[in-house]
Order: C-alpha cells, then sequence, then structure tokens
C-alpha cells in the first residue's frame, strides 16, 4: 500500500514524486516504459518562444507575466509563483545529485544554445556540460565529431552556427579514438568515455587540432555514471572550455538526468515500476480506489490513497487519438479540452505562429491542479495532474515543456512545501 | 517461408516511433558489436522478414538473448523480444538447427538421462576434459556454469516417497525440469512451506515448459511441449486450482509467451493463464488476504537481491521482495543489474560465453558491492542463481528457500528441509 502513485516517469512524474516523497508520503512510481525524458536535451526550457511575437523570449520570467495575464488557463498561470520556487528546487536538487545546472550568466535570461543541426535554441537551465556553448560568448568554435558515426554532423552544424553570425568550423577525429566498435550509438560512447585512457586520446587528439582562443562543441557523450569526472579531466588536459551539443536519441543528457532523479528517489524509499501499462481504475463516488496495470497472468493492483497523473501529452501517450478525430485521455479517461472535430486539429499552415489547436489539447485542472469536467467541477477528490497531459499550452511551439513539468510537480498534492 | 504469423505481435511494431531506448538499454548490444540492438534487430529488420520474403535479411538476431529489457523500457509498448523470438523461429524453419541447440532444448531429457546416475553423470561430464571436448566439438562453452545433477534424487521421487499433508485447501505445483533433476532443494522448500500455510500439494504428471526450444527457435517442438502441459494442467483449473509455480521462467512460458509466440489462444490457454502464479506472487497475494503466518524468524543477514530479467517480464511487481521484506532482521537490497547475462541457454555457447560474462559484471558488481560478509544472494531464476554463483563465488538460494528458513523449516546452509 503507498499513499502515492504516480504515473508516469517523466520529468513531471519523478519530480512530483521527490516532492511527495520528501513530504513524508510512501510514494510508487507506476510507468508503461522509461519517459521522454531520454528523447530530450536535458536542459530546462521555461519559455523560448511567446505565441505570435515576431522575436523569441529573451527574459522568460518578465514575459510569463503577459502570458499568463493573456492565458489566465495556462498552466504557468494556474500555477501561480510555483515556477520560481521550482527552479530554484530543481537547481539545488541537482547540485545535491551532483550534476549542477545553471542559467544564463545574467540571471534572468535565457541561454542560447546550439542544436544538433546549429540552430540557435533558447533555454533556460542547463547543465554544467552545456553551458560554454552559451552563443552570446565571444570566443568562436571549434566543432569536433568522428568519421564514420552517423548521429552528429560537425560540418553542418559549423555551416548554420556561420550562418547565423557565430563563428565556427567543424574538424573529423577518427572514432577509434573513442571505441574500437564499428557501429556504436551514444550511450555506448558516453560508456566508454567513462574510461580515464580513452579521455586522455580523445584530449591529446583535441590539442592538435584546437587553436588559441577557441571554445570546443562535442557531441553530448562526454560521460554516462562519470560524466563531471570526465567533462573535467578532458578540460584540464585540453587547456580549452568544452561544451556538448545534444544529440539524436537516445539523448544521453537526458539519461544522465534520469539516472540521478531516479538513484535520489531510491534513497529517499520510492519504488518505481516501469513496464507497467495502466489499464483500468476502480472509483468509488469521487476517489479512486486503485489503479491496475497489465501483467503476464492477472492484472497488478495498486492501492493509494492519492493518483498523480503524469503522463505526457500525445507523444508521451499520456493523450491518444485515432483517425475520426476522438482524443482520449489513457488512464482515467478524464474529460479533455480538445478540438471538437478532426478539421479543428490543424492551422492551414505547418509554422502558423498561433500553433495547431490539438495539441494544446489535454486535461483542464483547477487551481489545486485537480481535473475538472466542462462545468469546473473537480473529477475526482483525489487526483492530481501534471506536466504534459495539461490542456491550455503547447510546450513544444513555447518551448516550456521541462518549466511546466517542474511548476506544476510542485503544485501537485497541495503540500505545502 | 513463414511458418508462424504474426498477428499479436505485428501492429505493436507501428507503435515502434525509432526513439532508441532499447537500444540504449539492451544489456547485449552495450557489450557486443555483433548484436546490434534491439530495435535494428527486431522492428526494423522486420520491415524486411513480412510478406513472403524467402530469406531472413540478417542472422544477428541470433545474438538476442532474450532478457526482454527491451520490452520492459520500451515507452511505446512494441513487443520487441517477441519479434526476436519468431525472427529466430524464422531462421531454423530456413536452415534448420545446430545440433547443439537442439541439444539444449531437450534438457528434460538430458536431465532424466542424467539422474539415472547422477554421481557418474557429474564425474562423466564435469572435468576439464569432457567439457573441453564439449566445448571444441559441440560449442558448448567449457567454463559456462551448467547445473550438475541432484545426487539425492529428483523432486518428483523425493515428493512422491514422503508421507504429504492431506488438506481441503489444494494447490498444484509446478516444479519444472531445474527443479526435478539439478535443484530439487527449491521443490522442497515450497512443499513445505505450503503445507506449513495449511495447503495440500499436488504435484500432477507435467513436462518441460518449452522454453529452451521457444528460445532456440524451435517453435514446432516447442509448441508439443506447450500442448502436453495444457492436456495435465488445465483440468486442475477446471477444478479451481491454484497452479504454483518457482521457475519464474516455466509461469511466464505457461500463461503468456508459448501461447503469444506460438498463436495459440484459445479458451484452454486462457485458463491455464489464469490458474498459473508464481509462487511469491501467490504468498504476497495471501498476504494481501490476511492468510499469510507472520510468524517468521529473525533472519539476520544482508541478502542481495538480483531481480530476474524474467521476474521482471512477469510485470507483476516485485513480490519476492515484497514476501522476504516481511522477515524481521533481513536486510534484502535490491540490485538494477538488467540481466545476469546466462539468459536461458545463451551463456553456455561457445560464441556468447564471453557476452553473457560481461553482461553479468553489472550483477556480480553489485553483490560485490554489499561487502564480504554477504553469505547468501538471492535471485528469481535458476538460471541467474547459476550466473551468479559463477561470477561471484557466493552461494545464491531461490526466495522460496530463504521463506522457509524464516519459518524454521528449512536450513539454507545445507539445502534442505530441517
Amino acid at each position: 500500500m503507498s499513499d502515492v502513485i504516480v504515473i508516469g516517469a517523466g520529468l513531471a512524474g519523478l519530480m512530483a514524486a521527490y516532492y511527495a516523497a520528501r513530504a513524508g508520503e510512501r510514494v510508487k512510481i507506476v510507468a508503461k516504459g522509461l519517459g521522454a525524458t531520454h528523447w530530450h536535451a536535458g536542459t530546462v526550457d521555461v519559455l523560448g518562444y511567446y505565441p505570435t511575437a515576431a522575436t523569441p523570449v529573451a527574459r522568460p520570467l518578465d514575459t510569463l507575466r503577459d502570458l499568463t495575464r493573456a492565458q489566465p488557463q495556462h498552466p504557468y498561470a494556474l500555477a501561480d509563483g510555483a515556477l520560481d520556487r521550482a527552479l530554484q528546487d530543481f537547481v539545488t536538487l541537482m547540485q545535491e545529485v551532483g550534476l549542477p545546472y545553471a542559467g544564463a550568466t545574467s540571471t534572468g535570461d535565457n541561454l542560447w544554445l546550439p542544436s544538433p543541426l546549429g540552430v540557435a535554441r533558447p533555454t533556460f537551465l542547463a547543465p554544467r556540460a552545456q553551458r560554454a556553448g552559451d552563443l552570446s560568448r565571444p570566443e568562436p568554435m571549434l566543432i569536433v565529431g568522428f568519421q564514420g558515426w552517423r548521429d552528429f554532423y560537425p560540418t553542418l552544424i559549423a555551416e548554420n552556427l556561420n550562418k547565423q553570425g557565430h563563428r565556427a568550423r567543424a574538424e573529423l577525429l577518427p572514432l577509434d579514438l573513442i571505441s574500437a566498435r564499428r557501429d556504436v550509438n551514444t550511450v555506448q560512447l558516453a560508456t566508454a568515455l567513462d574510461d580515464p585512457a580513452r579521455v586522455e586520446s580523445l584530449a591529446a587528439a583535441l590539442r592538435k587540432v584546437v587553436q588559441p582562443g577557441e571554445r570546443i562543441g562535442l557531441p553530448a557523450i562526454l560521460g554516462l555514471d562519470a560524466h563531471v569526472t570526465t567533462l573535467e579531466r578532458l578540460e584540464t588536459q585540453v587547456g580549452a572550455p568544452i561544451f556538448e551539443i545534444p544529440t539524436l536519441p537516445p539523448s544521453v543528457p537526458g539519461i544522465r538526468l534520469t539516472n540521478a532523479l531516479r538513484n535520489r528517489l531510491r534513497q529517499l524509499g520510492v519504488r518505481i515500476e516501469i513496464n507497467a501499462d495502466v489499464i483500468g481504475f476502480r472509483a468509488e463516488g469521487d476517489r479512486v480506489m486503485w489503479i491496475e496495470s497489465e501483467a503476464s497472468g492477472r492484472p497488478l493492483k495498486h492501492r493509494a490513497e492519492k493518483f498523480i497523473l503524469a503522463t505526457g501529452g500525445i507523444l508521451g501517450g499520456g493523450i491518444n487519438s485515432d483517425h475520426t478525430g476522438k482524443v482520449w485521455e489513457v488512464i482515467f479517461n478524464l474529460p479533455l479540452v480538445a478540438p471538437a472535430n478532426r478539421g479543428q486539429w490543424f492551422r492551414a499552415h505547418f509554422f502558423d505562429p498561433e500553433g495547431h489547436p490539438i495539441f494544446r489539447a489535454g486535461v483542464a485542472v483547477d487551481r489545486e491542479f485537480q481535473p475538472i469536467d466542462a462545468r469546473g467541477a473537480r473529477v475526482f477528490t483525489n487526483v492530481w495532474a501534471v506536466g504534459n497531459v495539461l490542456a491550455h499550452c503547447d510546450p513544444v511551439r513555447e518551448r516550456s515543456l521541462e518549466g511546466i513539468a517542474l511548476a506544476t510537480a510542485r503544485c501537485a498534492l497541495t503540500i505545502d512545501h | 517461408m513463414h511458418t508462424t504469423s504474426w498477428h499479436s505481435v505485428g501492429m505493436t511494431l507501428d507503435e515502434c516511433i525509432k526513439c532508441n531506448i532499447c537500444t540504449a538499454y539492451c544489456p547485449v548490444a552495450a557489450v557486443t558489436d555483433k548484436f546490434p540492438g534491439p530495435k535494428y534487430a527486431g522492428p526494423q529488420a522486420q520491415r524486411f522478414r513480412e510478406s513472403g520474403q524467402l530469406q531472413s535479411p540478417d542472422f544477428s538476431v541470433d545474438y538476442c538473448s532474450a532478457c526482454r529489457v527491451c520490452n520492459e523500457v520500451c515507452p511505446s509498448g512494441v513487443r520487441i523480444a517477441e519479434i526476436n523470438a519468431r525472427a529466430k523461429a524464422q531462421i531454423v524453419a530456413e536452415r534448420g538447427i545446430p545440433l547443439r541447440n537442439w541439444f539444449f532444448g531437450r534438457n528434460e531429457q538430458l536431465g532424466r538421462i542424467g539422474s539415472i546416475a547422477p554421481h557418474l553423470a557429474n564425474l562423466g561430464f564435469h572435468n576439464p576434459v569432457s567439457r573441453y571436448l564439449a566445448e571444441k566439438i559441440m560449442g558448448v562453452a567449457r567454463h559456462a556454469p551448467i547445473p550438475r545433477w541432484s545426487t539425492q534424487g529428483s523432486f518428483r521421487k523425493w515428493f512422491f516417497s514422503t508421507p504429504r499433508l492431506k488438506s481441503d485447501k489444494k494447490v498444484v505445483y509446478f516444479h519444472g525440469c531445474s527443479t526435478n533433476y539439478y535443484e530439487p532443494c527449491v521443490g522442497k522448500a515450497a512443499v513445505i512451506v505450503l503445507e506449513h500455510l495449511g495447503y495440500e500439494v499436488i504435484v500432477p504428471p507435467q513436462n518441460c515448459c518449452g522454453l529452451p526450444m521457444l528460445n532456440n527457435g524451435e517453435f514446432p517442438a516447442a509448441e508439443k511441449l506447450y500442448r502436453s502441459n495444457l492436456e495435465k494442467l488445465v483440468p486442475y483449473a477446471d477444478k479451481g486450482y491454484p497452479i504454483i509455480g518457482t521457475s519464474v521462467s516455466c509461469v511466464l512460458v505457461l500463461r503468456e509467451e508459448a501461447s503469444e509466440m506460438l498463436d495459440l489462444e484459445n479458451e484452454a490457454t486462457r485458463q491455464l493463464k489464469a490458474a498459473m502464479w508464481d509462487m511469491m506472487e501467490w504468498l504476497r497475494d495471501l498476504r494481501e488476504r490476511g492468510e499469510l503466518d507472520m510468524n517468521f524468524r529473525e533472519l539476520k543477514m544482508v541478502l542481495p537481491y538480483h531481480v530476474s530479467c524474467q521476474a521482471r517480464a512477469h510485470r507483476m511487481g516485485r513480490p519476492a521482495l515484497d514476501v522476504m521484506t516481511l522477515i524481521p532482521g533481513l536486510d534484502v537490497r535490491e540490485g538494477n543489474a538488467k540481466c545476469c547475462g546466462l539468459a536461458g541457454t545463451y551463456g553456455y555457447k561457445v560464441e556468447k560465453y564471453e557476452i553473457a560474462m560481461k553482461v553479468g559484471e553489472e550483477a556480480f558488481r553489485f553483490v560485490r558491492a554489499q561487502g564480504d560478509e554477504v553469505r547468501f544472494t538471492t535471485s528469481d531464476s535458476e538460471i541467474c542463481r547459476w550466473q551468479l554463483e559463477h561470477g561471484t563465488h557466493k552461494a545464491c538460494r531461490a526466495p522460496i528457500e530463504i521463506i522457509a528458513a524464516a519459518y524454521g523449516l528449512y536450513d539454507l546452509d545445507k539445502r534442505q528441509p530441517i
């Protein structure tokens, strides 16, 4: 028996579990698979683009005031004030678990970091390994990749950076410097670079190609378990600032973040059940009594006092749809805010600055983050919803995914922090 | 030439979004180039196995160990391990089965023959010369932890030659080949615990669950074994008796894997599925109903617990952990290793032994990290127990042996009832 069950193991679910465990609850996480953290860059976006504004957001916390005034149902508006504290909590937590995060040099500004295509992308907090990639810094960049490795293209990145006015050039090093394998993915390379001997051979090769005053951008594979040591070693041995650029999935920065949080949760006594696909639940009156997950023999019941829904949006699997235009929430079949029919899912232009209505579909909640129906009435007294399953936001377009996850996770259970 | 249909796993293929989480967690791809990873060997290569294509596109799927970690971590619910198993069956159907793998599929017969004269069989097979020859001639890795035949007689012989409890409350016990011929102590522990709880234990005729054949791509032969078990066990399910197994992998085959991989879902398979229990899952259920005897003796020790990949594949939570943590004084420590590496008959194969040992290193490291004073470890599957003992030189016991010891019924050192 748990006090609290969190459904979903993405950033919102892990953080909601953290807050509940910190408040002394017995917590279990039930998740279908590993979360969307494995797909994203490992950074914390708060607000990168304001809908309809011509330029990207420079100071997200300031712009948020306009956003919450204009969109009073937006999760940021409902989480009123929680974001600041959630960001501080996150920075403190990541410091504790040895994977420090920080923001731009000037407090409150967005950081601009190179994407895997060399495009400048706004984010708010980045792991230490990505910070030297800050595009507001003047030093020219040397982008380094590995010959024959299909997941990272330094020439393309450098070309695109130059087009945007950032000085950059590319170098390719032999792949066998860091791996003896012929076909290798990001995680395997990161594991290889936990080995100090490999770091040394990479450093020697980098010293030969780097020019004085340059900073070096590498794919985000600089160690997995020993990441922080690997990064420090490499910087010391090369004598130049080094930064990571996120790669195609699986994303090593996202995996480091997940591992760090999962380890901390285990220390707090949180049980994490993955491969648990929730297929049913039982409610008595307005209370959910248990959920059950699919299993080899008979469904496995999970009883708890309180349930936190952190299953994500359409990509994360918390919301599903079919070709007829039906859209539904997959666990409790909660009422959804969604376009009335399929013809209203998309606007005519793919890059319409208003975004597409279907991506704002989700679960509507009240100020306590408890799901409500169309009339504004609470559906269950002991269910909360956090993260990308929420309605009235478009996290991919806004670049607000992790900010919403952190802020709303802090609001779940109405804990007095 | 498709000998098997694809309906029950085929649809999940389209759920794959190529996110590569499976490849990132695959314990085999992590240590060898010979296996490109679940995404490539499974959903990706599957596109080329469809629609009457004559040849399998690639044979690297043979290096899949069937540990099912890919299924476990997939956020989209793709049944990757099943896709791989069927791909192996297609290769066997096209090219035949190597003699060694044919033997591995028949561990029940090997168990029975060796048990006729177990001392002689152990001496004959478990000596450096035989093992060297077995490696050179048959491809059976000479250092692999192949079990020894029990010299105390089979489990069935013990069960039917000792007076047993009669009761109105009845359960059926599925022991599996390994318990019968190699680890009868596990079956004895199960029986004495069940009787201690007031249940009469029925041990019906039964045969190998077919897992070694499924893993080696011999689907038609595995189907015969499965159908035979259905005939023998479904009458008990009809009577409403729970059918309990101590081997997590046998239970998984009987209630899910066989019917799914072989496309045999029908009323009988559903009945068996509903009646089968893993031993620890059943004890946890008793506990939840308030019927488990809670008078455990104190067992003061640190007990590293390697959760078998086959136990996780059940998606039934951590029943062994839930029950063992009820024992006073027992400090059960759950490891996070993905797989012990041995994975059925995988690590017995000479070309895969090194891979299996590298995969197992994560579990061995976990055990070592719990300190030198650790005397016993525990793990759900016999395969993991043999591999853990091989890799750590510490005795490994089944969770049911720990429970039997905590009831004061069983000697963990001598591995026998008190």
